[in-house]
């Protein structure tokens, strides 16, 4: 880990001690490889008693339940849950608006700090993490691995990585939904600035496939509150035309566009599953995925 | 809107100063990376509604406020009216003071008269504008009082309630002429009176030159009509009409006439108690007035033998005017009516003889005496009444003695002589005769005054009856009393100082006009102008207040109640002692008429003059003009509240407004 954490300046080794007591677990049964720590569809060894099945010929004799033979003169099968790993799949929005940050950090920032720790739980309890950066289009893709040495460069990417130009997420969200092949964990950590009816159509797309979908939305407390005193001219990140405008008597219509749209985000992933989390860029990112681990633990056992 | 101080009010250019803050703070604009910006596009897309009127508004509330301040500076003065005296001071303010007895009309609840009102408003309110030179004209003497100081002036007795009518053209006159003597600058005239049609003569002949005299002045003149033109509610006057001793059988008797006029609601009947007082003894007789007029007539009280004359008092409870509940008279036997006739044609004039002769009341002797042109200097002027002059007109010593006899308030009346001569007399000269091919008759003629008014019972005189066959034309400045149907003036009388002077433009002749045949017209006017000249040769006299000259200080007082300095009795009402004669001065008949002047009528008078008018109320608690400059203050404090209010950022963006 050390290794690993020692040159990140996005990672906090004492933070991810504190968050590897939570183990970060799917909500949805996962299709993986290797035995791992999440529910799997299919029956596997574990300890976990799952159900009774008839004997059918081509069983294996040795599954026979002779306790239960001797009760009811039937041949039962006795089987088990099966524990499998997960892919966890890390979409962050790289687009010039997650740049800003008033309070010192810009939302890239935080959304990295989420991104790296989450990669680092994941590979630790022995699951797979890829990642995509997404802008106009996916600028770093890095396919799920489970080895250790795989953080390197995913760390790498995300260190790398400057947020600029427009975004175009919600073709991402569509592509990956097509793209990844098995079930996955696909964490999203976005600013969402992108019209809500869309959103809707591209989870609902994730969820079709049966991802355990996951959002991080990050939010400047600027952009929440816009505290502005004097008249200002608004310059967009994405490269879109300049606002002019006196923060006094606009303040009150921007704040119902904000509430409204949140409004709706709120909604839609509320009515597509998703484990939705609003960021303040100005909280501890510890604190928001300790939050996020332990609402997780609670969700987990459905099959 | 005045102000005391509009100097400040160059100030006002600085109510731009928060637009102009406004647009240096647009100006100053800062630019910002913006992540946000569909939140922004989508505002600017959205209705400003309020937002905007928001903004409008705390603009509005800044420039008005800093107004505010500007105009509380410059001391902004109320006074329910616009137009009042513009901050700058005048060099002269003229007042001209209606003292009438109409202006003692009170409010009950306010125990102030319309005069004391009146005169407090102006302390008040002139007070505040301020001038450097103060001249009061009061309507009694009518001359111009200076004073550095408004507070003296108004002070002054001249200030004071009197029994004289006001007669506004010559107050006006008197204004005008000390404007034009003094030279004064910018001058401020303020009226106080309560429009009373007798009081303002509305008909005079000088407010037209008057108007084109103050317009004609280099000098800005402004007016100021401070108007109280309530009428009264519910006010009785009482007014001896006739008050003549009889002899009888019994001894002598006081016969006594007189007329309680009442004011407002006439519908219902009145009781009045009438307090008589007769040389000290006191009785009250109840009246009940059912109308508007009561006229009590020839009610007799008997009188002690060994008395010849007297005075006394009638008076009725206070109420809305005290100046009209009680009247003073004298009485006396009546003395002999003596006429002297001048003719140059003895046998012409037997008409104006018997006219002359025959007394209306067999208690009162009329003697007259005709005398050829001759025979007039030695004319014994002292128990003269009337003077008849049918003759061309006098010459020297003769003429002399007729117009001092006028100065000592005798009456004259000029017939036409059979050949006009270019002599002159009394600004009169007879012109031609013009014979009529038809008679004419009268066409109009004054019938509420003078010579031809009409009876005591309200019945007009036969003028209509008169035909004139000729007619000899005069040359003079004359008050026309008859005209005929040609236009051309049948009575008239010359204005005096005292005394009259009458002129009559046709003779007695059957020739001339039908005055012998039918001669009530002639006979009437005879008796009253012989009656009038008699008035002033008795022991005891009936005199309008203001009307006789300045009181001397032979005058002394009789009557318990009264007011005024010693030299201002003329104008009071009581009863005096003159020498060994009895003077009773009362309110003129006029004042008893409480008809006021029309909006449009005195707007007329005024017509092309710069004219405030300034409609004040006796029951009005509220001075004509106070400082307000505490309201602007007060309005600017709430103005700063309101637009602190507006720029308060609302709860939800105190909270972040996310949901």
């Amino acid at each position: 880990m050390n290794r690993e954490t020692g040159s990140r300046s996005f990672l906090d080794a004492m933070a991810l001690s504190r968050l590897a007591a939570v183990p970060l677990v799917s909500r949805r049964p996962m299709l993986g490889a290797v035995s791992g720590r999440h529910p799997s569809p299919h029956r596997g060894s574990s300890v976990e008693f799952a159900e009774y099945r008839k004997y059918v010929p081509g069983d294996d004799p040795r599954r026979v339940d002779w306790r239960a033979f001797g009760r009811t003169e039937r041949y039962y099968v006795k089987e088990f849950e099966a524990d499998t790993n997960l892919r966890c799949c890390l979409v962050i929005d790289t687009s010039g608006s997650m740049g800003f940050g008033s309070a010192g950090a810009t939302k890239y920032a935080c959304a990295r700090q989420i991104a790296g720790s989450l990669a680092y739980l994941a590979v630790q309890q022995g699951d797979a993490v890829g990642l995509a950066c997404v802008a106009d289009g996916v600028v770093t893709n890095i396919p799920p691995r489970r080895n250790p040495a795989h953080l390197t460069s995913l760390f790498n990417a995300l260190e790398n990585t400057k947020p600029a130009g427009p975004t175009q997420l919600i073709p991402v969200l569509h592509e990956l939904a097509e793209s990844l092949r098995q079930r996955a964990m696909i964490v999203v950590l976005s600013d969402f600035f992108v019209e809500a009816d869309e959103l809707r159509s591209c989870f609902e797309h994730l969820r079709f496939r049966k991802h355990d979908i996951s959002v991080f939305q990050l939010l400047d407390p600027q952009e929440l509150d816009f505290r502005f005193q004097r008249p200002t001219r608004f310059v967009d990140m994405e490269g879109g035309p300049y606002v002019f405008a006196d923060p006094q008597e606009i303040a009150d219509r921007y704040h119902r566009a904000l509430r409204d749209h949140l409004a709706a985000v709120q909604l839609i992933m509320r009515e597509t599953a998703v484990d939705y989390h609003r960021v303040r860029t100005d909280e501890s990112y510890e604190r928001v995925l300790m939050q996020f681990l332990i609402g997780r633990h609670h969700g987990r056992g459905q099959r | 809107m005045s102000f005391l101080q509009p100097y400040i009010l160059a100030a006002l250019p600085l109510i731009g100063l928060p637009i102009l803050i406004h647009l240096i703070n647009q100006w100053r604009y800062q630019t910002v990376e913006w992540g946000a910006m569909m939140y922004l596009l989508a505002a600017h897309r959205m209705s400003r509604g309020f937002a905007r009127i928001r903004q409008w508004l705390i603009l509005a509330a800044r420039v008005l406020a800093v107004a505010g301040l500007v105009f509380a500076f410059s001391r902004p003065l109320s006074s329910g009216w616009l137009g009042l005296v513009a901050g700058s001071r005048s060099d002269t303010t003229i007042i001209l003071l209606d003292r009438s007895p109409s202006m003692a009309q009170q409010d009950a609840s306010q125990g102030a008269s319309k005069l004391q009102r009146g005169r407090q408003q102006l302390e008040q309110a002139l007070g505040l504008l301020r001038s450097s030179k103060w001249v009061l004209i009061d309507s009694t003497e009518r001359r111009p009082l200076e004073s550095e100081t408004l507070g003296n002036l108004l002070a002054l007795p001249q200030a004071e309630a009197s029994s004289a009518s006001a007669h506004l053209p010559t107050m006006l006159q008197a204004a005008y002429d000390y404007i034009k003597t003094n030279q004064t600058g910018r001058t401020d005239i303020w009226i106080c009176s309560d429009l009373r049609q007798s009081d303002w003569d509305a008909d005079h002949g000088n407010w037209a030159a008057m108007r084109d005299a103050f317009r004609d002045l280099p000098q800005q003149v402004r007016f100021h009509l401070l108007a109280y033109d309530e009428t009264p509610t519910a006010n009785v006057a009482v007014r001896v009409t006739q008050a003549i001793v009889h002899e009888t059988g019994k001894g002598r008797e006081l016969h006594l006439s007189a007329v309680l006029t009442r004011d407002g609601a006439a519908d219902s009947t009145l009781s009045v108690p009438l307090e008589l007082e007769i040389d000290g003894a006191r009785s009250v007789h109840t009246v009940e007035i059912a109308g508007s007029r009561l006229e009590l007539k020839d009610h007799r009280f008997p009188l002690d033998r060994k008395e010849t004359r007297g005075w006394g008092r009638v008076a009725i409870p206070a109420d809305s005017n005290l100046a009209d509940n009680q009247f003073y008279f004298v009485y006396d036997l009546p003395p002999p009516r003596r006429a002297i006739l001048v003719t140059e044609v003895p046998d012409a004039v037997r008409p104006l003889e018997l006219a002359a002769s025959i007394s209306s009341d067999p208690e009162i002797k009329c003697q007259i005496e005709v005398l050829s042109v001759e025979q007039a200097v030695s004319i014994v002027w002292e128990d003269v009444a009337l003077l008849m002059w049918h003759a061309a007109l006098p010459e020297g010593e003769v003429r002399q003695s007729i117009e001092d006899f006028v100065k000592r308030d005798g009456h004259v009346m000029f017939f036409p002589p059979r050949q006009p001569t270019d002599s002159e007399a009394m600004g009169l000269r007879w012109t031609a005769w013009e014979s009529l091919e038809t008679p004419v008759s009268i066409e109009r003629w004054q019938f509420d005054a003078d010579l031809l008014a009409r009876t005591q019972s309200g019945a007009a005189l036969p003028l209509g009856d008169l035909q004139i066959r000729r007619y000899c034309g005069f040359i003079g400045d004359t008050t026309s009393l008859a005209t005929l149907r040609n236009g051309k003036t049948l009575f008239a009388r010359v204005p005096t100082d005292r005394g009259a002077v009458y002129v009559c433009a046709t003779g007695t002749s059957e020739d001339d006009s039908n005055m012998a045949t039918n001669a009530v017209v002639l006979y009437v006017a005879v008796q009253r102008a012989l009656a009038a000249g008699a008035g002033r040769l008795g022991a005891t006299r009936q005199l309008d207040a203001g009307a006789s000259s300045v009181a001397g200080p032979a005058w002394q007082r009789l009557s318990q109640e009264g007011e005024g300095l010693s030299t201002q009795y003329h104008s009071h009402a009581g009863v005096y002692q003159a020498d060994e004669r009895l003077l009773a001065v009362n309110r003129p008949d006029q004042e008893d008429q409480a008809k006021i002047l029309a909006d449009t009528q005195v707007d007329n008078l005024f017509q092309g003059l710069d004219m405030v008018r300034i409609r004040d109320r006796l029951t009005g608690g509220s001075n004509l003009v106070q400082e307000i400059w505490r309201m602007f203050l007060m309005a600017m404090l709430v103005l700063l509240l309101v637009e602190a209010a507006l720029c308060l950022p609302r709860w939800r963006q105190a909270t972040g407004g996310a949901p």
